[in-house]
């Protein structure tokens, strides 16, 4: 009996359903960040909405790769709801720490995935997932640095001010 | 001398007392003998009638007792076959196509041991 499966798609059902859960994770982070921006914006907060658009742009890039990536190996891509976007932010600190809680939960999903992929032996997927890994470390470390400024500068006086003209400065350019 | 050898196209992949899926190599297709009829589903085809089929709430139905319906209308996007099955034919085709994908796995993992490099 020929394995007509394999000859479909290189990808195993199992990781065919986690990638289309990723592409939902991505496109709900991009709508996260598309509602942070707009926070930030009707609140006065130029630079860190301008900061926010780019880093819902970028989610929705994270989102197109996977979607690319299933259909490419064979699978079913299926485009996402999303549903549950958060509106309103108590305060400015509150929006970066949610961005970074959602880096940290985007991370643990793909290290997720890399670790099924590992036990089924899905390496073709682990090439694959390398990139995300990367690309989360600048992630993390963008969020991060964000919620530092609030530590170094302070939200007395103008800090926040301050802390949302140096949001729009910050760079990950590490070469490790 | 060449000996020819014609092999049988047609393997049955799993069967249950209720039905049964077999597998086409030559048109790459999979017959599903079910609920008095045989259908032939491609690839696609046959994946979407998992996935409709895998997301019924048999427990939730249960549940509803009189108050639910009693059948359960399975429709497949862009292919000729629906269903329409009661609740026990449901569970019945449930089990079969767990059944089948187990052994379709199977036969994968086999595949990839004894023909597929292993080095």
């Amino acid at each position: 009996m020929k394995d007509l499966l394999r000859i479909k798609s290189l990808i195993s059902t199992e990781i065919e359903s986690l990638l289309n859960q990723q592409v939902k994770k991505e496109a709900h982070s991009s709508s996260i960040y598309l509602s942070m921006a707009s926070w930030c914006n009707r609140n006065g907060y130029d630079y860190s909405s301008e900061y926010f658009f780019k880093q819902a742009e970028e989610e929705r890039q994270h989102q197109l790769k996977f979607y690319k990536y299933i259909l490419d190996m064979g699978g079913n891509a299926i485009s996402p709801d999303v549903t549950d976007i958060k509106q309103e932010y108590n305060s400015f600190r509150e929006v970066f720490e949610e961005a970074l809680d959602q880096e940290i939960s985007v991370t643990r999903s793909i290290s997720n995935i890399y670790a099924r992929c590992l036990s089924t032996q899905d390496f073709v997927t682990m090439e694959f997932l390398n990139w995300f890994l990367k690309e989360q470390r600048e992630e993390e470390y963008k969020a991060r640095r964000a919620l530092e400024l609030f530590e170094v500068i302070g939200e007395e006086g103008t800090g926040r001010w301050q802390i949302d003209k140096h949001v729009g400065g910050i760079k990950y350019d590490s070469e490790a | 001398m060449t000996v020819t050898a014609t092999l049988p196209q047609v393997s049955e992949v799993f069967a249950t007392k209720h039905g049964c899926v077999q597998q086409d190599d030559a048109q790459r297709r999979w017959l599903v003998e079910f609920a008095g009829r045989t259908a032939s589903f491609d690839h696609r085809n046959l994946m979407k009638l998992r996935k409709a089929v895998y997301a019924i709430d048999i427990e939730q139905r249960l549940l509803e007792g009189a108050h639910g319906p009693d059948v359960e209308i399975i429709f497949i996007c862009a292919s000729e076959h629906c269903y329409v099955l009661s609740l026990l034919q449901v569970i019945a085709i449930k089990d079969l196509l767990e059944g089948a994908f187990v052994m379709l796995e199977l036969n994968q993992i086999i595949h990839n041991r004894l023909y597929r490099a292993y080095a």
